[in-house]
């Protein structure tokens, strides 16, 4: 917690020296939303350790957010269909910028720095037949917009930088939402994809989901340094088929699609919320808050076991494994298929905890 | 809200108190009942695998799962499908019994192996269909089909010895250890609380939505074969078993007077008595119906009382992110 003369000098820092570092907000190693006991809503820093850094109220419920490489500095979206981002300086627990999406255009959850930070990119889409869009801005320059382009798919959802640093994965959800709520309108017709984006050349490369699976909508993705990229789904199907909640690919390569074990894979309730690399890259988590279930698989697909934890949503990287947030505010350090209780706060904690 | 603030300082002490009788009042013996039940249906089987001989212990050994199967924690999760593959909504049961049936699977005659199969042939949704479906029933012993029923009674009670296994020897103590400090299910003994209270409300509304529902269907199209367990005619009877197990896990979390939920319960089973048919396949009847649909608003009733009894004093709130979505 920020001590209030560590704030003051903060903020006197803030005025003479011309950059803060993450050291100025605590060294966070996560973020995450929460919703308060009393209802309002916060994002939070948190340590290795499951420790708070910091805390900045939020005006709403927010959902996910990227932090900047180097500056303390985070990007928030509001929950879907967002209107607004918030840069947020994470050292004096102040909204620098409020970022909003050009006329006709709606924040949908995710963005990701690059370019060593002076570009933010978000994943968007029109309002109006939800086509993707990915929002550049300068961040370097005030935030401001500066360009887009296609993301080829309806509906994106999660961005990500893969690990060569130029190349943007984007989960094209394929579900097509009223311009105003949530309302799902094209289920029957919904034809997700996962697309390969630069911004020089915008689309490099597009992957579909076999005919069958195409009511898998792919939301979440994680990436290691090779390359390999891991994303999350959430069926709108018939209940009872149960198909795989994760997929793997590698550019060129055609996609693997990876399920547990029948009577395990039912538990997920055909939801994956969030999904992580472990820190080695060895193992891949995803958590569903419907089944209160964290499913583990190695690199190739094959499931290696689970854990139950009620509402477990929140997944990110560790240097040892996962670290896993949930809605009764437990954060828990998951390593080698054993898991560590790392707190218990008085606090909701939102869909996703984002690693810096 | 006056009344629900001195409940829940009336129950604050005795519900904190709960955890260690739900445990070992009422989970240990269903789990060794059911085992017990399993083992014995088994030992049946492989005595005489005929229809006629397995009715009474395929009855008791489903009698004792009823006893346990609202609690789907911990080591009954994962093995739940492969006890009870219900609803089956794609008639995968009878498709892939059928399958094993015309290429003589040799799996059959594996138990060790059986627990490899779909779970769609295993357990007792598996059992009813080659004990009382005229497709599947007409085996005599020594038949492919005979050694595929012993099998599957065998798998089931090593699926049962295995529950309780992992109950008495892991689960139970993750729960009577929640908030301990190397306890990485339950963060604090809240957390252990209600997810017992969770398993109370989801029985209650599986047996008015799932069991009940499916079979009443709409007004203008019932699907009696919808019901649970028709053929073998246990439909009303898991109900009113499961009612009977819910009460005793409402009776042992609350662990305090609980007159409006004990008067919820008594209402539903009093309506049983009306409905004639008890493997509801003359639903479309009007009067039947209502009868059924009478049981169904009874078991909401309990809901709501056991809501306010029992969930208020322990302050239980929905998922935060489990009913959102994104």
């Amino acid at each position: 917690m920020t001590t209030r003369r560590g704030f003051l000098a903060s903020l006197l820092a803030a005025s003479t020296l011309p950059t803060l570092s993450w050291a100025d907000a605590g060294s966070p190693a996560f973020l995450a939303c929460a919703k308060e006991a009393d209802g309002s809503y916060a994002l939070y820093g948190i340590t290795a350790g499951g420790a708070d850094t910091f805390r900045i109220p939020l005006p709403a419920r927010g959902h996910a957010g990227a932090g900047h490489p180097d500056r303390p500095e985070a990007v928030f979206f509001a929950r879907r269909p967002g209107a607004y981002a918030l840069v947020v300086d994470c050292a004096i627990g102040k909204v620098r910028h409020r970022l909003e999406p050009p006329e006709g255009r709606q924040f949908n959850g995710h963005g990701a720095f690059l370019q060593e930070g002076a570009i933010l990119v978000t994943s968007e889409q029109m309002a109006d037949g939800s086509a993707g869009r990915l929002g550049i801005w300068d961040a370097d320059g005030g935030y401001l917009r500066i360009g887009e382009l296609s993301t080829g798919g309806i509906g994106p959802h999660e961005v990500l930088l893969m690990a060569d640093g130029r190349t943007l994965a984007v989960a094209n959800g394929g579900i097509r939402t009223d311009a105003t709520d949530r309302t799902k309108l094209n289920l029957p017709d919904m034809r997700p994809n996962l697309a390969y984006m630069t911004l020089e050349d915008g689309l490099v490369e597009q992957v579909s989901l076999q005919p069958d699976l195409h009511f898998n909508s792919i939301r979440h993705l994680a990436t290691r340094d090779d390359g390999l990229l891991a994303f999350a789904m959430q069926w709108e199907g018939p209940a009872e088929l149960a198909p795989p909640l994760l997929g793997l690919h590698r550019r060129g390569k055609p996609l693997t699609l990876a399920a547990a074990p029948e009577g395990e894979q039912v538990l997920m309730q055909n939801y994956a919320g969030s999904i992580a690399m472990n820190g080695a890259g060895t193992e891949i988590a995803i958590t569903s808050p419907r089944g209160g279930r964290v499913q583990r698989f190695d690199a190739s697909g094959q499931f290696i076991g689970a854990l139950a934890r009620a509402d477990v949503c929140g997944a990110a990287t560790l240097p040892d494994g996962f670290l896993l947030t949930d809605g009764m505010g437990g954060l828990l350090k998951l390593s080698e298929g054993r898991a560590h209780p790392l707190g218990l706060r008085a606090r909701a904690w939102d869909n996703h905890v984002v690693g810096l | 809200m006056i009344r629900t603030l001195a409940l829940a300082l009336t129950l604050a002490g005795p519900v904190a108190a709960a955890v260690p009788e739900v445990v070992n009042e009422h989970a240990m013996p269903g789990f060794q009942a059911f085992s017990r039940a399993t083992s014995a249906l088994a030992d049946a089987a492989a005595a005489d695998c005929t229809p006629a001989a397995l009715d009474d212990s395929y009855n008791a050994a489903f009698d004792a799962w009823l006893g346990v199967a609202h609690l789907q924690l911990g080591p009954t999760e994962a093995v739940t499908h492969s006890i009870a593959f219900w609803p089956d909504k794609r008639g995968f049961v009878g498709k892939t019994l059928a399958g094993m049936i015309a290429d003589q699977d040799p799996v059959a005659d594996d138990v060790g192996g059986y627990a490899e199969v779909s779970a769609a042939a295993r357990g007792f949704f598996a059992l009813e269909a080659m004990l009382f479906d005229p497709a599947f029933d007409g085996y005599e012993t020594g038949s492919y089909s005979c050694r595929l029923v012993q099998t599957i009674a065998a798998d089931l009670a090593r699926t049962a010895t295995r529950l309780e296994t992992g109950w008495a020897g892991g689960f139970a103590d993750t729960l009577l250890s929640a908030g301990a400090d190397n306890n990485p299910v339950y963060l604090s003994k809240d957390e252990a609380l209600r997810a017992l209270y969770t398993q109370l409300m989801a029985g209650l509304e599986f047996n008015a939505e799932t069991r009940l529902g499916r079979p009443l269907g709409t007004f203008e199209r019932p699907r009696p074969t919808r019901a649970e367990a028709w053929r073998s005619g246990r439909p009303l009877r898991n109900v009113e078993l499961s009612l009977k197990a819910l009460h005793g896990l409402a009776r042992t979390l609350a662990n305090g007077p609980t007159p409006e939920t004990d008067a919820a319960f008594a209402a539903a089973a009093d309506v049983t008595a009306n409905i004639e048919d008890p493997t509801f396949q003359t639903i479309e009847d009007p009067q039947e119906r209502l009868h059924v649909e009478i049981l169904q608003q009874r078991i909401q009733a309990i809901r709501a009382a056991v809501s306010d009894e029992i969930g208020d004093p322990l302050g239980v709130a929905a998922g935060f992110n489990s009913g959102d979505g994104d």
